[in-house]
């Protein structure tokens, strides 16, 4: 075994440093474990900014933003859990500011705040449009202040289950080669989101759901994960993010007739709707016609130049780099990408599994804040907030408990898995099943769902599955392979669609992201304002229901 | 799903263009090295990234390369491509294809290459680390809420706050491959980001540090990193802010900054350089005794002009008041070298199509009511 730590933190975006920080300011010895640097996590691809009530743009109070949020989530989200994110956000903000974080400011020399999607006051605090940059930033050099050792390109594989706990992580190292056993007294997952489910996706390569994988290999339950948003503007071709920032801003959204087309879905919020109305608005005109190669416009020219120059400076390079398009002179084409899963790992409001030793945050979490749809400027909030709250609670729990053994019976399977894997000579390359994967779910689960292409996906999945078990791994080397790991990203892809498509099919209603207008176009609150979560006991999927917290607000219609 | 197939989305099948490259392959483990060619099929969108995936995926899958936003923000794809570092990721392919060169594609520049185009970055990460890059608030309260600085106080760190330590400067730096010890742009570009924060309180202790051996007057000024850092974060104007900055704090113990004062006060007092009084003004005058056998060699081939009696240029009226006139506007330190900076974006902007970098002026203004209210 490699090292013993009180607290391991895997991945580390913003939810797991901020988990770490804390956990390490509690008194714990912890240690991160990455497969990717951690200012090349994709917290730092965040751009519009983070939701807090701090009430430097307009009078505001946590109560607003946890109203927003339920109603945002279509009534599917723990109004305890939002009640706790919203109270706590304001100081969570602060604090990060007095790290060091290079917000935006007011005229009166305070923390800008911006008007974002479905949100009644200029919530979003923001740093021009690279918050997530700015905070990946400020928390990497609040690491680097506390020495908090990390393993660095070290690709999480498996959990260590023993005695009923969680007691550390098997991972591969990726610059030397090599299966090595990290014990821990807890774990903390914080490996983000899977969006690289779908062809056309806003997230990272990195994106590809391994906490919520191997969550469910050690039989921790994944809840609301039919639940992926989809966000309305993102570029062709491959999905690059376009910030909600430009139209917190006052862009517009344009169809081909020029036509301001959410007039007709959104009469009062327009291009601040929530973000499953716009792209189902989007995804609407297209279908029907009246959008341009299958885009909408994002119009930003009246902003004038020298706004776009301040505050959407990122955006006008992507734009320009990706698109050829300068915002100042042209509309945007943009159309719906995958964005964000509101599902995840299900937790309590510490961020604890319902295994032992295991905790969960961020986007590979699901407390759940989001319910069935995320505001913008909510995710950086959520990994912050119950980043440190994951981090507190373990370290906590590891300082009042001592053992930690990772059993070589565990570490020997995992070296003969992989030696099989890695001694596999015939079969097919993973790059094919992957591709076919992220185009059938991009179109048989996406903005709308129909039960029988639900249905054929299920199936579709199940065949790559069966491709996937006789998959070959080209680079048979020690050195930073990362074919391998990539042939291993896929296999947690794979089951976490069999998850989503099991979820999708049991929730017969329309509720925020999970749109089936075809068959059960209303929502449905007597049968369905409750969680789906799924296992996977011997490898096949099982679904079950989870009630829904509700403390004051009861559900009702939703229009924006 | 045919083999060659990108970007399924939508009816019409996504064009393609043939892409050759020539990669150096390398492994750390062997010392082999071997530059290969490949040809594959990509699509006419694809970005020097894109095509390296597709021949990982189709044609050699132990090709090893970083990566992982692919959009100009995690800063994982830092390499060369014929001899300049770039973002793999902001590579567009298409205009090279057009042009019918074929690219070379290797790791980046100093740092030891561990696989193809995988370098080890942890000596460029010990340097970051020995700015001690975190704020210190110092003595200053700590406030119950945030700290309250104007945008305009908080400007001079806009650019430096870009860095996404992606190593292209350091790849490049003709200093750092002289001296590998050399701090180097992008440490040097995080130090000012601290510097120049009103709330951070160890501004006198970092500007010592960094006036150290190996430190900010060590750069050659070659420009390279503000060429090709793919962010505008200017890293050679932040070594120039902390030069500044650091004479303006009196931190002038080091040649470097001994020699950028008498180019200042020699350009005051005469109008020019007055040369030969350059190195006993940087050196001292003991040491400047030892070099007189090496002036006069120089003196005799013409290389130095005649020390006596010193020259004053004509006008140097305009050259004294150029100086009072700056000296007056409060330019002292790196806030001269941002407003220039400033300056110049504004100048960028005003050209026909737009900025071509980065502006450092942020005005807050009123926030836009939500549409449709």
């Amino acid at each position: 075994m490699e090292a013993k730590h009180d607290v391991l933190v895997v991945g580390a975006g913003c939810a797991g440093m901020r988990a770490a920080i804390e956990a390490h300011d509690k008194g714990a010895d912890v240690a991160l474990i990455s497969k990717i640097h951690p200012v090349r996590s994709h917290s730092g691809a965040a751009e519009g900014g983070i939701n807090a009530a701090l009430g430097n743009a307009s009078e505001d109070d946590p109560e607003k933003h946890a109203y927003d949020t339920v109603k945002g989530a279509d009534f599917l989200g723990d109004q305890d859990a939002i009640q706790v994110l919203c109270d706590e956000a304001p100081g969570d903000v602060y604090e990060l500011e007095r790290w060091g974080a290079v917000f935006s400011r007011t005229e009166d020399g305070r923390i800008a705040q911006r008007p974002f999607g479905a949100a009644g006051e200029p919530r979003t605090a923001y740093a021009a449009d690279i918050t997530g940059h700015v905070l990946i930033h400020v928390l990497y050099e609040q690491v680097m202040k506390r020495e908090i050792p990390t393993y660095e390109e070290f690709f999480a594989w498996k959990l260590v289950l023993n005695d009923d706990r969680c007691q550390g992580v098997i991972a591969w190292d990726l610059l030397n080669g090599g299966l090595k056993s990290i014990g821990a007294k807890t774990v903390i997952l914080a490996t983000g989101g899977a969006g690289r489910l779908y062809t056309g996706t806003t997230n990272a390569y990195a994106c590809t759901g391994d906490g919520m994988a191997m969550a469910l290999r050690v039989g921790v339950a994944l809840k609301d994960m039919e639940m992926m948003q989809f966000h309305p503007t993102t570029l062709a071709p491959t999905g690059v993010l376009i910030t909600e920032g430009c139209r917190g801003e006052g862009a517009y959204l344009l169809n081909a007739d020029g036509d301001r087309f959410l007039e007709r879905y959104a009469p009062n919020m327009m291009e601040l709707a929530s973000r499953d109305v716009i792209s189902r608005a989007e995804q609407t005109e297209i279908d029907e016609g009246r959008g341009i190669d299958g885009n909408v416009l994002l119009d930003l020219r009246h902003l004038g130049a020298e706004r776009i120059y301040e505050r959407l400076h990122g955006t006008r390079e992507l734009s320009m780099t990706f698109a050829g398009v300068d915002p100042i002179e042209e509309p945007i084409p943009v159309r719906p990408g995958a964005h964000y899963h509101m599902g995840g790992v299900d937790t309590d409001v510490w961020g604890q599994t319902t295994l032992e030793g295991l905790y969960a945050a961020g986007e590979c979490a699901c407390v759940s804040v989001h319910g069935a749809n995320r505001l913008g400027g909510n995710a950086l909030m959520e990994t912050i907030t119950f980043g440190r709250r994951a981090g507190a609670h373990a370290a906590e729990w590891a300082l009042s408990h001592t053992t930690v053994e990772v059993p070589p019976s565990v570490e020997a399977d995992s070296e003969r898995e992989l030696k099989e894997l890695l001694s596999r000579e015939d079969g097919e390359r993973p790059w094919r099943i992957r591709d076919e994967l992220a185009t059938t779910m991009h179109e048989n689960f996406g903005v709308f769902r129909r039960e029988e292409l639900m249905r054929k996906q299920g199936q579709i999945v199940e065949g790559l599955q069966e491709r996937y078990e006789r998959v070959v791994v080209d680079d048979k080397g020690e050195l930073f392979n990362n074919d391998l790991t990539q042939a291993l990203e896929l296999g947690f892809l794979l089951e976490l669609a069999d998850c989503m498509i099991v979820s999708g099919l049991a929730r017969k209603e329309s509720r925020g992201a999970h749109a089936r207008p075809y068959d059960f176009p209303d929502r449905d609150d007597e049968n369905y304002m409750r969680h789906t979560v799924v296992t996977m006991p011997g490898g096949r999927p099982r679904l079950d229901w989870r009630p829904v917290t509700v403390t004051k607000w009861q559900p009702q219609e939703r229009t924006y | 799903m045919s083999e060659t197939a990108f970007d399924t989305i939508g009816p019409a099948p996504t064009p393609t263009m043939d892409v050759a490259l020539k990669i150096w392959r390398y492994s750390s483990r062997t010392g082999e090295r071997e530059l290969k060619e490949y040809t594959v099929e990509a699509p006419e969108w694809a970005c020097l990234l894109d095509v390296l995936d597709i021949i990982k995926d189709r044609v050699d899958g132990s090709l090893a390369y970083r990566k992982s936003c692919r959009m100009m923000i995690c800063g994982s794809c830092g390499m060369r491509m014929d001899g300049r570092a770039v973002l793999a990721c902001k590579e567009r392919m298409q205009p090279i294809v057009e042009s019918g060169h074929v690219p070379v594609i290797s790791a980046m520049g100093n740092m030891p290459i561990l696989k193809d185009l995988v370098v080890d970055m942890d000596p460029f990460w010990s340097k970051i680390r020995a700015m001690k890059p975190w704020l210190q608030p110092g003595y200053q309260e700590r406030p119950e809420k945030e700290y309250r600085f104007s945008q305009e106080q908080m400007n001079p760190i806009h650019k430096e706050a870009l860095c996404i330590m992606c190593g292209c400067c350091v790849s490049e730096c003709n200093s750092m491959e002289a001296d590998p010890e050399f701090l180097g742009p992008a440490a040097l570009a995080k130090g000012f980001r601290f510097v120049g924060d009103p709330r951070d309180g160890a501004q006198i202790e970092r500007l010592n540090e960094y006036n150290g051996e190996h430190g900010i007057w060590d750069c050659t000024r070659c420009y390279f990193c503000n060429e090709r850092c793919p962010k505008g974060v200017d890293p050679r104007d932040s070594i120039a802010k902390l030069g500044a900055e650091s004479i303006e704090q009196g931190i002038d113990h080091d040649l470097g900054a001994k020699h950028a004062k008498w180019f200042v006060k020699s350009a005051k007092t005469t109008g020019w350089l007055r040369e030969t009084e350059l190195v006993p003004k940087t050196q001292g005058y003991v040491s400047a005794i030892k070099q007189t056998k090496f002036a006069l060699g120089l003196a005799r081939r013409g290389k130095v002009p005649i020390p006596f009696p010193p020259h004053v240029a004509e006008e140097v009226s305009e050259a004294r008041a150029l100086h009072d006139l700056i000296a007056g506007q409060g330019r002292e330190g790196a806030k001269g070298i941002v407003q220039g900076e400033r300056g110049l974006a504004r100048i960028e902007r005003s050209d026909a199509g737009g900025a071509k970098r980065d502006i450092a002026e942020v005005t807050p203004g009123e926030e836009p009511a939500p549409a449709g209210h």
